[in-house]
């Protein structure tokens, strides 16, 4: 994995159309972005098609990256990760799981956060997080790494939707001071 | 920027967190094309929660993904050999904070010498230094552990076998299983280690982000339950940022989870006994900090 120094440096090739910067910034970034997805999409079809639309996203607004607001790999991966949500949301009608593609989203490491990427930011987050009750904790994590909706959280919770929608919205409000923003 | 509504603000963070339906998103993203402001909110959030991905595995896709995205992107057939420039050696001055935590390192405190009866109190009060979040989460993983049938199907402890069914290529080797991390403060708060398990494998990998252990002396990292008589060592933490070793598999994932998890400051190589010889520096409990994928 490239530092985000270089990733920055790579992005601004990017946004001047430098096709070899884009190679390695795929090369560095594309297994991570695709786990991110196919943990959301859980079909490798789709993942691959999200993939494929963030990229050459990525490539076309590189030049919009702002290196003051966010890293790189943060940037990269709220693309994607937008992308795969708009997918899921979109198929409500299909259940993705009954499908007979459907597979599990494996890992193929665990990316221990012992990497080098682990940041104060994860750790502070991680922290407001924690202040939380432990349900909602679970409804937060549950909605950022399985992309679930209100209505799969709610069937999980067995709790009705608008509980789910006021737990939600009172997490995120919690966290926000938490976190002081 | 203009003063928002906790509606808005919320609509935002919602957004981010990808719990809107389909036209909720469609309502943000008009929000967004109109009022910068508003974007800027919505970026904020996706920047605070996207550092969650760190803790995503990563997952290679297939070779011709690639090929795709250039023909989709209408970059150039296909390229010679790379003769790539030199990445500057400065960083760009702009370079965001990512690597913060090799530069925060607390300043070590010169001594950890404490006199005999206190370690043995500090052992004995160990349970208590753990912070608030960690009480709070443990009390749920507990639950998990001793009374799975109260949770939801979700958070039972993970099964074993899975049935993969994959089309496009062979099964991964691991199931999806849950990562616990600790965070391993000192009493005053400054974390010196992070320690995170993989629940399936209960491999665990402990990264110093503290300063090092002083000349001649090893850190060394304990297990201590409840359930167990004495704090169990599991090995030296190795000079380098981080340390990887299979060495909890021996134990209940009951006692995993609910471990309290220190660090010594031992002789160099470790403690010769088994036995801790300094009272625990760094401690911390894991919380479950990501979930099984299913």
């Amino acid at each position: 994995m490239l530092t985000p120094a270089e990733l920055v440096w790579l992005i601004a090739a990017v946004a001047k159309g430098d096709e070899a910067a884009f190679e390695r910034l795929y090369a560095a970034t594309r297994a991570k972005l695709f786990g991110v997805v196919l943990r959301i999409l859980r079909r490798q079809d789709l993942a691959e098609e999200v993939i494929q639309e963030a990229y050459v996203k990525i490539w076309n607004s590189a030049g919009q990256f702002n290196p003051g607001l966010s890293s790189p790999i943060t940037w990269m991966a709220s693309i994607a990760r937008n992308r795969a949500i708009d997918v899921v949301r979109k198929r409500t009608e299909v259940s993705i799981e009954e499908e007979p593609a459907a597979m599990e989203v494996a890992a193929d490491s665990p990316d221990p956060l012992a990497r080098r990427e682990m940041t104060e930011e994860l750790k502070r987050l991680l922290e407001c997080v924690g202040r939380l009750e432990p349900d909602r904790q679970k409804l937060v994590l549950l909605a950022y790494y399985n992309g679930w909706s209100r209505e799969q959280l709610a069937a999980k919770f067995e709790t009705p939707v608008n509980t789910v929608k006021t737990w939600l919205r009172r997490s995120m409000m919690d966290i926000r001071e938490c976190l002081g923003v | 920027m203009m003063a928002y509504s906790e509606d808005h603000i919320a609509l935002a963070a919602e957004y981010a967190l990808g719990t809107l339906d389909a036209d909720e998103r469609a309502q943000v993203e008009t929000m967004m094309s109109v009022d910068r402001d508003f974007t800027a909110m919505v970026e904020a959030w996706q920047h605070k929660l996207g550092v969650l991905n760190q803790m995503v595995g990563s997952v290679e896709p297939r070779p011709e993904v690639w090929d795709r995205i250039k023909s989709a992107a209408g970059l150039s057939a296909p390229q010679a050999p790379m003769a790539l420039p030199e990445a500057p050696a400065a960083p760009p001055p702009a370079a965001p904070q990512a690597e913060i935590v090799e530069s925060a390192a607390p300043v070590a405190e010169p001594s950890n010498v404490v006199s005999l009866s206190t370690q043995t109190r500090r052992w004995r009060t160990i349970a208590s230094f753990t912070t608030a979040i960690a009480a709070a989460l443990v009390a749920m993983i507990a639950v998990g552990a001793y009374r799975p049938d109260l949770l939801p199907d979700r958070f039972r402890p993970a099964a074993k076998t899975q049935v993969v069914e994959v089309k496009t290529q062979p099964p991964a080797a691991s199931p999806p299983s849950a990562q616990y991390v600790a965070v391993l403060q000192k009493e005053g708060g400054a974390p010196g280690f992070i320690l995170t398990v993989d629940e399936a494998t209960k491999k665990f990998t402990i990264r110093r982000v503290g300063p090092p252990a002083e000349l001649g002396n090893s850190y060394e990292l304990w297990l201590i339950s409840d359930k167990l008589p004495k704090p169990r060592s599991l090995g030296v933490v190795g000079s380098g940022d981080f340390t990887s070793r299979p060495v909890l598999a021996s134990y209940d994932s009951d006692i995993v989870k609910a471990a309290t998890y220190a660090v010594t400051v031992e002789q160099g190589g470790g403690s010769p006994d088994g036995a801790p010889h300094s009272a625990p520096v760094f401690t911390g409990k894991l919380i479950e900090a990501v979930p099984p994928a299913r």
